[in-house]
């Protein structure tokens, strides 16, 4: 009986080990790539505090407060000075995530509704592929479409109505930058969501008597709210971060608090980018400074959202 | 519904001033909007500079409220924009999209610029040290070599292609190098100094880029800290012998009559011009500009387009 076992226990072993070392190698890739958002937020973590504790090579230390509540990027000569702040700066990025998300969203929204309820099969299929093309198109291209065309839409619409826009870099020309940008990323997530609402539901609502239209946006979209939120935190998550498209339609603007659409601006990310390959010394690190003031910016805003969204509540999805 | 109302109110005004033409004739009282590249662009610091606003090129607190920061490229599509612009960018940028302006009273060409009759440019200078003063002959050897072949045409294209306007050449590398028998052999591991003016890194970058596979694969090491350094770092007895020391140096602008004293006139030369154009809309009626005006444009005393045109 032994002879005939024991290449069955062999084998067994021999599996095992593979299965131990399959194991090891996933593991280790594992640590590997999660060790990055270490070694990442380390270096800006590290970088960005040195503003802050140590005197810039005899510029002196910034001071906190004053950087985070300020109205001027830099008061001086850069490379001669520490009065660097961004008070001004924070709350123009907040403005233009949030109001990129009032136009994005109830278009985003009612393209998915379209999308996974409305459209014939066919035209369906069409419209996920183009949505989900153009979710992928690189910021860059976004960037240089509001160039082109929406500086100029934004420079004629304000002459029209009287004002004399600053060839048309302004928070207006951000904010559609921006709303176009999170549309695909709002109707992907949605049309999903949209689509996994129970049919029952869908057919409960018919049977009582509702009109299809009632049926969408009183059954429908409340019972996908939970994933539609998802994809609001996910578009203003991708308007807070980007950098490049709206670095070129912003202006740059250095100081004053600005709540005027039509006037230039800047966000977080543009004071970061502008002029970041050329700086060096304190006038470089204090980008990583804003860097980790974004960081924060974006993960309060989640914070914030996902509470909503718990608030909000979630109905029977399957 | 309201807020519905507004979005397609906003969409439709969007669109239709989209279609209407912009109107022929230049308003004169619209304010002026004062383009400009970011603290750390050597065009910057060549416009400042050459306006009389030298301070203004490191300090945006100087400049006229509301300024718009744009790169190169930004600055050029807005003056396709914006009627009421004015920018500045370098002379090989200007194409027929945008009105360059005239400075006191010359044209900005490329001719103009190399019979140094348009005023708003630099020159890039070079300086070396003096004949023996060199760590090794090959260095001095391979230092002479590079001075001869920025006077060549293949310098003079990569300089072209790198923002500035080379001087006239005529001869080739291939027609000197001769004379130059160092370039012959491997100079691998022997290190060239580089440094000086930082707007001239670019152009120095590519010059000694392309200028080491022509020389023996010599290592150029560039050390690039301001204009002031050129003389400092390769002729200032204090300086010239510590380690920040340089065998060649480059200067965005003439040498000062104090750092010429007892440098062999041998020892520094020009090699390329560095020519800004300031930049309107074509509808702008301007055509000349004085170093004054574009002052009085960015520190904000002409605020209207009829300060400046009346």
């Amino acid at each position: 009986m032994q002879h005939v076992e024991i290449p069955v226990i062999k084998q067994h072993k021999e599996k095992r080990i593979k299965d131990r070392f399959v194991k090891i190698i996933l593991l280790s890739f594992t640590l590997l790539s999660s060790s990055f958002i270490f070694i990442v937020a380390g270096t800006i973590l590290v970088k960005g505090v040195t503003p802050f504790i140590t005197n810039n090579n005899g510029l002196g230390s910034v001071s906190f407060i004053p950087f985070l509540t300020g109205d001027t990027w830099l008061i001086g000569e850069s490379f001669h000075s520490n009065l660097y702040s961004i008070g001004f700066i924070i709350a123009s990025t907040l403005m233009i995530a949030l109001l990129s998300l009032v136009v994005s969203f109830p278009i985003g929204v009612l393209t998915a509704l379209f999308i996974a309820k409305v459209a014939p099969k066919k035209l369906a299929n069409i419209l996920r592929t183009v949505i989900e093309l153009l979710a992928s198109i690189p910021s860059i291209i976004y960037g240089l479409f509001g160039a082109g065309i929406i500086l100029n839409l934004v420079y004629n619409f304000s002459a029209a109505i009287g004002y004399q826009s600053k060839g048309g870099n302004s928070m207006l020309a951000s904010i559609l930058v921006l709303a176009i940008m999170t549309i695909p990323t709002i109707t992907s997530i949605s049309e999903v969501a949209i689509r996994s609402v129970d049919k029952n539901l869908e057919e409960g609502s018919l049977a009582l008597g509702a009109s299809k239209t009632q049926t969408h946006f009183k059954v429908v979209l409340f019972a996908a709210k939970s994933g539609i939120f998802t994809s609001a935190i996910l578009g203003i998550g991708r308007a807070l971060g980007e950098a490049t498209a709206v670095s070129l339609v912003a202006g740059g603007r250095r100081s004053g608090y600005s709540f005027d659409l039509l006037d230039t601006t800047s966000t977080l990310t543009t004071i970061m980018l502008e002029g970041m390959k050329e700086t060096i010394g304190l006038d470089y690190d204090i980008r990583f400074s804003v860097g980790i003031v974004l960081i924060v910016v974006i993960i309060l805003t989640n914070i914030i959202l996902n509470f909503v969204k718990r608030k909000v509540g979630n109905v029977n999805v399957k | 519904m309201k807020k519905l109302f507004g979005i397609i109110l906003l969409t439709l005004a969007l669109t239709l001033s989209a279609c209407t033409n912009a109107e022929d004739t230049f308003d004169e009282t619209k304010n002026i909007t004062v383009y400009t590249r970011d603290t750390t662009s050597g065009t910057r610091a060549g416009f400042m500079e050459g306006i009389g606003f030298a301070d203004a090129a490191t300090n945006d607190s100087l400049l006229v409220e509301g300024f718009v920061i744009k790169d190169n490229t930004g600055i050029m599509t807005s003056m396709t924009t914006d009627q009421f612009g004015i920018g500045y960018v370098s002379l090989s940028s200007v194409n027929d999209t945008i009105k360059p302006l005239s400075f006191e009273g010359v044209e900005p060409t490329l001719a103009n610029v190399i019979n140094d009759t348009y005023g708003l440019k630099r020159p890039f200078m070079w300086m070396v040290r003096d004949a023996g003063d060199y760590s090794s002959e090959t260095v001095e050897a391979l230092v002479n070599a590079f001075v001869a072949f920025l006077g060549t045409t293949d310098a003079q294209d990569i300089i072209n292609n790198n923002g500035a306007i080379g001087l006239n050449a005529t001869q080739s590398w291939d027609d000197i190098k001769a004379n130059h028998p160092v370039t012959q052999q491997d100079n691998t591991g022997v290190v060239v100094r580089f440094g000086g003016s930082d707007s001239i890194q670019k152009v120095a970058e590519a010059l000694t880029n392309s200028f080491t596979s022509k020389a023996g694969n010599f290592t150029a090491e560039h050390d690039h800290t301001g204009s002031g350094d050129a003389y400092k770092r390769t002729q200032d007895p204090a300086i010239k012998d510590t380690s920040v020391g340089k065998d060649v140096g480059f200067a965005s602008r003439y040498f000062k009559d104090a750092e010429k004293v007892g440098v062999e006139t041998s020892d520094f030369g020009q090699l390329a011009w560095d020519a800004i154009v300031a930049i309107v809309h074509k509808d702008n009626p301007l055509n000349n500009v004085t170093a004054d005006d574009l002052k009085k444009i960015y520190e904000g005393t002409y605020a209207t387009w009829s300060d400046l045109l009346d």
